[in-house]
C-alpha cells in the first residue's frame, strides 16, 4: 500500500518541498559571478527536504505493517479543537473578547470533558475570561478588542 | 572577575520587590507546569513569552531562569511520589523515587531530589557565571566563515543527536530553515515565498512560531491523546507527606558522597553545553556513571538516593551548561534556551558574541536569578509548599486546557495586535502537532527556524569575501576547528554508536 495514515504525511511534506523547490528555483540563477544569490540557500534547503521525505517515505513503504500498527487514532478531538481555535479567531475582532472568549473557553472545556454540569463549566469560563482579561488588559496593558469597538 | 562582581551586584535588582515577585511566580509557575505529567516549563515560559514585551528585559530574563531551574526540579515530585515524570528530565529520578516512595521515605526522597537540585543549579549557574566571560572572549575570534560553520555545527548535531530517527530530525531542521527564508531577503530588497501576502514581508514572527509548536501543539497532543488522568489522581490521593521528614540525614549525605554531587553536577554541565542534549541526556548519563562506580550498584533501582541526588544534580546543572552556547554564540540548546534567546529578539537585543561584552548589565540579574533560585527557591518551594506538591495533578485538566489555549491565542495576538498572527500560531501548532505525531522532534524545526537567517547570511557573506571558493571554509583556522569538532561528533553519534540508549530514545517522544 503506497498510501497509509503514516506516510500520508510524509507525501504532503514532499510536496510542499517540491512546490518550495520550485518557487526558490523561480527566484533566479543560484549563483551569479561567483556570488551566491537569494535563490541559492532555499534551492538547497528544498533538495535536502525532498531528500530527507524521500528517505522517510521509502523507510514507510519497505516496514508498512510497524507503521500501521503504530498510528491508529484514539479520537478526532484534536480535529475539533482546531476548529474552535479557528472560529474564535475569525470572532475574536468581529465580536470581541469578551463574549468570544466565554464561549471558546466554554467550548473547550465542553470537548476536553463530558457534556454535564454546563451552568458550573459557563461560570467557570466567565471567570477565566475575566481574570485573563485583568491580566491582559490591566496589569500588562494590553488592549483587547470589544464589541462597541 | 568584573563580570562575576556584576552578577553579585544584580542581587540587589533581584531583590527589587517587583522583580523578586515576578521570580518567585515564575518559579512557583515552572513548577506547577513541571510536576504535572504532559505540561512542561517550556509550555509555561512559550506561555508567559508575550507577556516579557510590557516588562523590561531583565526582569523578563530572571523569571525564564527561574522557570527554567523550576522545570528541572518540579518533574522529581510526580516522578517519586507516583512514578509518573512530569518532565523527561526526571526520568532517572523515578527509578530509586518511587522505590523509596513504596518504602514510605517519600518525603525523604523528595528531600534528597531538592539537595541535589540545589546543588546542581548552584554549580551549574556559578561554573557558567565563571566560564561564560572568557568563552565569550573566545567567540570573539571566531570569524565569518567560522561563523557558518558553527551554526551548520549546532544544526548538524542536533540532529544526529536524535538517534533513530536522524531523517525526521533533518526533514525538520528542514522545515524550519524553509519557515526562516519566508520574507524579505536580508542581503538584497528581495521578497521570498510571501506569495503577494504583505504580512509576510517581514518573515514569520517568533511568537506565533514558539506559542504554536509548544502551546497550541500540546493542547492539540492532549486532545488527540489524553493522559490517564484518573489513574494519576488515584494515586496521587494515596500518597502522604509530612513537612518533618523532608530534611535527609547527614548520615545520609555522607553515604552519598560529595563526589557523587561534583561529579554528576560536571556531567550535567558539560551535556547542557553540548546543542540539542538536555536535561533528560544529563540525568542519565550521570546516573549511569554514578552506577558504574558504585560498591553496590545492585541497589540502584530499588531505592537508592545516590541515584535520586545523580539525576537530579545533573539535570539542574544543565541549565547552566545550556546557556553558555546561547549567551555566547546565540545558539539555543534546548527549548527553554530557545524562548529565552526569544526574549532577547523580540527586545531588539541581537544574541551572538558581542552579546556578553555589550550586554553584560542586562544579562549579569539573569544569571543571579539562576543562582537565587537555586539556592534559595528550590529549597524554600519544598519546604513552605512541599506538602501540598502532589495535589497539583488534581487541577482540572478541562479547565486547564481552555486556560492554556486562551492564552496561547491571546497571547500571539499581543505582539502585533493583529489576527493575522492568531493564525499563524494555530497554523503552526497544526504543523509541530502532526510532526510530534509523525515522530519528527520539533526542537530540531525550532533550531533550524532560529538559526537559518544567520546561517544563510554567514554562508553567503563568507562566499562572496572568497570569491566563491568554498575551500575558504577549510583554510580558516576557526571554520576548519568547527568542521573537524562535526565530523567528531558524526564519528561519534552516528558511525561508532553507542552500546547504551538514551532516555530519549526509548521515551521519543
Amino acid at each position: 500500500m503506497f498510501i497509509n495514515r503514516q506516510n500520508s504525511f510524509l507525501y504532503v511534506i514532499l510536496v510542499v518541498s517540491v512546490g518550495y523547490l520550485i518557487s526558490a528555483v523561480s527566484l533566479g540563477a543560484p549563483i551569479v559571478d561567483n556570488g551566491l544569490t537569494p535563490s541559492f540557500f532555499p534551492i538547497l534547503v528544498g533538495a535536502a527536504a525532498i531528500l530527507f521525505a524521500t528517505v522517510l517515505i521509502v523507510q514507510s513503504l519497505r516496514n508498512p505493517v510497524e507503521n500501521t500498527k503504530s498510528d491508529e487514532p484514539r479520537t478526532y478531538t484534536h480535529l475539533l479543537v482546531i476548529a474552535a481555535i479557528f472560529v474564535y479567531i475569525v470572532a475574536f475582532r468581529q465580536i470581541g473578547y469578551f463574549i468570544s472568549s466565554t464561549v471558546f473557553v466554554f467550548a473547550l472545556i465542553l470537548i476536553f470533558s463530558r457534556v454535564e454540569k454546563l451552568l458550573l463549566k459557563a461560570g467557570i469560563s466567565v471567570l477565566v475570561v475575566a481574570i485573563c482579561y485583568v491580566m491582559f488588559q490591566k496589569l500588562f496593558g494590553v488592549r483587547l478588542p470589544t464589541l462597541w469597538g | 572577575m568584573d563580570f562575576i562582581l556584576l552578577v553579585f551586584n544584580s542581587f540587589s535588582l533581584l531583590m527589587d520587590p517587583f522583580n523578586l515577585t515576578y521570580v518567585v511566580l515564575g518559579f512557583l509557575i515552572g513548577t506547577i507546569f513541571a510536576a504535572i505529567p504532559g505540561l512542561t516549563a517550556t509550555l509555561a515560559m512559550a506561555l508567559l513569552l508575550p507577556l516579557t514585551y510590557t516588562l523590561s528585559v531583565e526582569t523578563a530574563l530572571m523569571a525564564c531562569a527561574s522557570i527554567y531551574m523550576a522545570g528541572m526540579c518540579g518533574g522529581s515530585i510526580t516522578a517519586t511520589t507516583i512514578n509518573i515524570p512530569g518532565a523527561p528530565s526526571s526520568m532517572m529520578t523515578a527509578l530509586d523515587g518511587y522505590p523509596m516512595q513504596q518504602q514510605g521515605k517519600g518525603a525523604l526522597a523528595l528531600g534528597h531530589a531538592a539537595l541535589g537540585s540545589m546543588f546542581g543549579g548552584a554549580v551549574g549557574a556559578l561554573l557558567l557565571i565563571a566560564v561564560a566571560p572568557f568563552v565569550a572572549e573566545l567567540s570573539l575570534l571566531v570569524k565569518t566563515t567560522g561563523k557558518f560553520s558553527l551554526l551548520a555545527f549546532a544544526i548538524i548535531v542536533v540532529v544526529i543527536a536524535q538517534r533513530g530517527r536522524i531523517p525526521q530530525a533533518g526533514l525538520a531542521a528542514c522545515i524550519g530553515l524553509m519557515l526562516a527564508t519566508v520574507g524579505l531577503d536580508a542581503m538584497e530588497p528581495i521578497t521570498r515565498f510571501t506569495y503577494g501576502d504583505s504580512n509576510l514581508t517581514a518573515g514569520i514572527a517568533l511568537m506565533p512560531v514558539i506559542i504554536g509548536t509548544f502551546a497550541i501543539a500540546e493542547v492539540l497532543m492532549q486532545a488527540y491523546e489524553p493522559t490517564d488522568d484518573a489513574a494519576t489522581k488515584a494515586a496521587a490521593s494515596k500518597v502522604k507527606i509530612r513537612r518533618r521528614d523532608f530534611i535527609p540525614p547527614w548520615s545520609d549525605i555522607r553515604k552519598i558522597g560529595f563526589m557523587c554531587y561534583f561529579k554528576s553536577c560536571l556531567i550535567g554541565y558539560f551535556v547542557g553545553t553540548l546543542p540539542g542534549a538536555g536535561g533528560s541526556m544529563g540525568s542519565f548519563l550521570a546516573y549511569t556513571e554514578t552506577v558504574r562506580t558504585s560498591d553496590e550498584p545492585e541497589t540502584f533501582g530499588k531505592g537508592n538516593p545516590k541515584g535520586i541526588v545523580a539525576s537530579e544534580s545533573a539535570n539542574n546543572a544543565v541549565c547552566g551548561g545550556a546557556m553558555v552556547p546561547m549567551l555566547t554564540f546565540g545558539i539555543p540548546g534546548d527549548p527553554i534556551t530557545a524562548i529565552m534567546l526569544g526574549v532577547l529578539v523580540i527586545n531588539g537585543v541581537q544574541p551572538g558574541p558581542q552579546l556578553m561584552s555589550d550586554q553584560a548589565g542586562m544579562i549579569a540579574p539573569m544569571l543571579a536569578a539562576l543562582l537565587f533560585s537555586a539556592v534559595v527557591l528550590i529549597p524554600l518551594t519544598l519546604y513552605l509548599i512541599g506538602p501540598y506538591f502532589i495535589k497539583i495533578v488534581s487541577i482540572r485538566k478541562d479547565v486547564l486546557y481552555a486556560v492554556i489555549a486562551l492564552l496561547a491565542i491571546v497571547g500571539s495576538f499581543v505582539a502585533t495586535y493583529s489576527t493575522f498572527q492568531m493564525f499563524m500560531a494555530l497554523g503552526m501548532g497544526i504543523l509541530a502537532f502532526y510532526l510530534r505525531r509523525n515522530g519528527f522532534p520539533v526542537i530540531t524545526m525550532l533550531l533550524g527556524y532560529i538559526l537559518g537567517p544567520n546561517l544563510e547570511e554567514f554562508l553567503r557573506r563568507s562566499l562572496s569575501l572568497s570569491n566563491g571558493d568554498p575551500t575558504t571554509f577549510l583554510t580558516n583556522l576557526d571554520s576548519l576547528f568547527f568542521v573537524l569538532l562535526t565530523l567528531v561528533f558524526v564519528y561519534f553519534l552516528v558511525i561508532r554508536k553507542p552500546a547504551t540508549k538514551s532516555p530519549a530514545d526509548r521515551s521519543a517522544s
